[in-house]
């Protein structure tokens, strides 16, 4: 854990960048500092590992000041990622990984071995071993970071807007491994972005912060979209906060009408080829064959977003719900979707654990820990989530 | 034509197939002599300039005083070593050495300075000691600069050292000066035309070496920018 207590930082020149701060990064979970630009977030995050020492309180790493410990030894226990990825040019992509375990005087054989495992871990290919940062996409270079700094196994991440400088694209997939990497290593992860849309998505505890590093509020994301705690946060999450809210909340909430129950919805009848998968709607009434396209999501791995979405989008209003192979388990009216948007008792639950065959740029059947193959991907998710 | 004759005449000399006035022997006096230089200059310079370009303090004098010693004039600086500290190796070995050090330092300082600043929080950040990020970090990405400024000191050194001849020292200098003594002309070009090629050597020998030995994270990195 990572405890914040009454933390300052005045600069040489009378700039305030944080002011009397407290807060706690617990253990094994992602937490998100999220602001605009010039609020403190970098300031806070490099006090933890002393790039900037407080003017004022003190930060605690399980229970420890961190003033009283060195700096360099104290940083080759916390993993750090930023921006730019920083990699160092002049050596290849494997020796850039092995970096802290040189430092910790591993061997070589061994912290290239490691190297080559975090490699494949984030989900490069092994022949990017040899190359150099300057052969690398921007989005491979930052992989690359995030293997740095998992190289020595720290249990804390520290990670500054590591995301920001990749096409969406890209950075969709780089929250994606994140995620994944996180729901197999459960490190304690600060995590540093101007980004609301990324904090929502990643975090399991989001602190807005509002000019000197003062929160703003302090909730999981599910809770910060639905409450904002005044109008400055609300602006801060933007339009639509309640329809991308529901995209936090697992689809399977929704209870299914199953296909045996006969496939007619009115005027519309759901067609199926021989292995149950979804072809389209015929239109009943207008009698002829044609057919409009049918939409489908995944109950097992999407969010309700994706489930109203298919509603809205079926020509009879009903979505299916698909198998990881797209074989049809059931249907979902609108209705039935929007009775599962009312929440009754139990609160929001956490999407956060993808489903592993969803994470981008693993390789399929790779033997990394939790990732099965395609073909018993439900079987997979459903277990995990029974071990919950 | 005259100078060609002059050329093998120069050549043919027996003196100057062997023997202490050899081409070989004053060769490798005047590499000698300019080698002992550049390592003196290099080491006064360049751990120097790595300190400085590091720290970042001192910048602004190193290239005051830079700029300012291009201005010495070699052959005034000969004279007075010669007046401080007698005829000998010193004597010269001091105005090339304060020829070279300034391209080695600006290089230095240069070259650390240019480092990406990015890389070199990184490498704080995960855990580097300063002397680890001047030497692991710092120093691989001032290398092609550096070795510019080893190209620069080294040419200019061999050109001057023609100037040991003047203090009764050897090196090809001797050609030079002898040849105009004994208005052996023949003897002048020969020595000078041999100056001109080793320093013709000396570029090409670094541009292999910036072109080989550099690793080629550094040398993408120095054409990017
Ligand atoms: N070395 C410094 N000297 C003076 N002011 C600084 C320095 N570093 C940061 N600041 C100021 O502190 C404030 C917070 O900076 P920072 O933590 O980098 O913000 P953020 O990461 O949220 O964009 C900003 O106003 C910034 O200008
Ligand atoms: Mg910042």
């Amino acid at each position: 854990m990572i405890r914040f207590e009454g933390v300052g930082k005045r600069h040489p020149d009378g700039t305030v960048a944080v002011e009397g701060l407290d807060l706690e990064v617990p253990t094994g979970r992602i937490t998100v500092l999220v602001g605009p630009s010039g609020c403190g977030k970098t300031t806070l995050l490099r006090m933890v590992n002393r790039m900037v020492e407080p003017t004022s309180g003190r930060v605690l790493l399980d229970d420890t000041d961190v003033a009283e410990l060195e700096p360099a030894k104290l940083r080759r226990g916390i993993g750090y990622v930023i921006q730019q990825a920083g990699l160092f040019p002049h050596r290849k992509v494997i020796d850039n990984i092995a970096t802290v375990p040189y430092l910790l005087g591993w061997d070589r054989k061994k912290a290239r071995a490691r190297a080559a495992e975090l490699l494949e871990l984030v989900g490069l290919a092994p022949e990017t071993a040899k190359r150099y940062p300057f052969q690398l996409s921007g989005g491979q270079q930052q992989r690359v970071g995030v293997a740095r700094a998992l190289a020595a196994d720290p249990p804390v991440l520290l990670m500054d807007e590591p995301f920001s400088a990749v096409d969406p694209v890209v950075r969709a997939g780089l929250q994606e491994e994140l995620l994944r990497l996180q729901s197999e290593l459960h490190k304690t992860v600060l995590f540093v972005t101007h980004d609301i849309e990324e904090a929502v998505r990643l975090g399991d505890q989001v602190v807005v912060l509002r000019e000197h590093g003062r929160i703003a509020q302090l909730a999981d994301p599910h809770t910060l979209l639905t409450s904002p705690a005044d109008d400055g946060v609300a602006a801060f999450l933007g339009r639509d906060r309640g329809l991308r809210g529901l995209g936090l909340r697992p689809a399977k909430a929704v209870e299914l009408r199953p296909v045996d129950d006969g496939l007619r919805y009115g005027g519309w009848e759901l067609a199926l080829d021989d292995e149950r998968r979804p072809i389209g709607w015929i239109d009943r009434s207008a009698g002829t064959a044609e057919l409009q396209p049918s939409a489908g999501y995944r109950p097992d791995s999407d969010t309700l977003r994706a489930a109203l979405d298919a509603a809205v989008l079926s020509p009879a209003g009903v979505a299916v719900a698909l198998d990881a192979d797209g074989r049809a388990i059931g249907t979902a009216s609108r209705e039935a979707v929007l009775a599962a948007l009312t929440p009754a008792g139990g609160g929001p639950v956490s999407v956060r654990k993808p489903d592993p065959a969803d994470a981008m740029g693993t390789p399929a059947g790779a033997d990394t820990v939790g990732t099965a193959d395609g073909a018993d991907v439900v079987g997979t998710a459903d277990g995990a989530d029974g071990g919950r | 034509m005259n100078w060609l004759n002059w050329l093998s005449d120069f050549f043919s000399d027996p003196d100057h197939r062997s023997g202490p006035d050899s081409i070989l022997h004053r060769v490798s006096e005047h590499l000698t002599l300019s080698g002992e230089a550049l390592l003196y200059a290099a080491l006064l310079a360049v751990p120097l300039g790595l300190l400085i370009g590091y720290t970042g303090r001192g910048v602004n004098v190193v290239t005051a005083l830079a700029g300012a010693a291009r201005a010495l004039p070699t052959l005034g600086l000969v004279t007075l070593a010669v007046l401080l500290a007698g005829v000998g190796d010193t004597a010269v070995l001091f105005p090339l050495v304060a020829l070279a050090a300034p391209p080695l330092l600006v290089a230095a300082v240069e070259g650390v300075r240019g480092t990406d600043p990015d890389v070199r929080d990184a490498a704080r950040g995960i855990g580097l000691t300063h002397s680890q990020v001047l030497l692991q970090v710092c120093l691989p990405s001032a290398a092609p600069t550096l070795l510019a400024g080893f190209r620069t000191a080294t040419v200019q050194v061999i050109a001057t050292a023609t100037v040991a001849a003047y203090v009764g020292l050897g090196g090809l200098g001797r050609y030079v000066i002898d040849g105009l003594a004994t208005r052996q002309y023949a003897v002048t070009v020969g020595g000078a035309l041999l100056v001109v090629l080793l320093a013709v050597g000396a570029q090409l020998f670094f541009a292999l070496l910036a072109r080989f030995a550099l690793p080629p994270g550094v040398r993408a990195q120095r054409r990017a920018r």
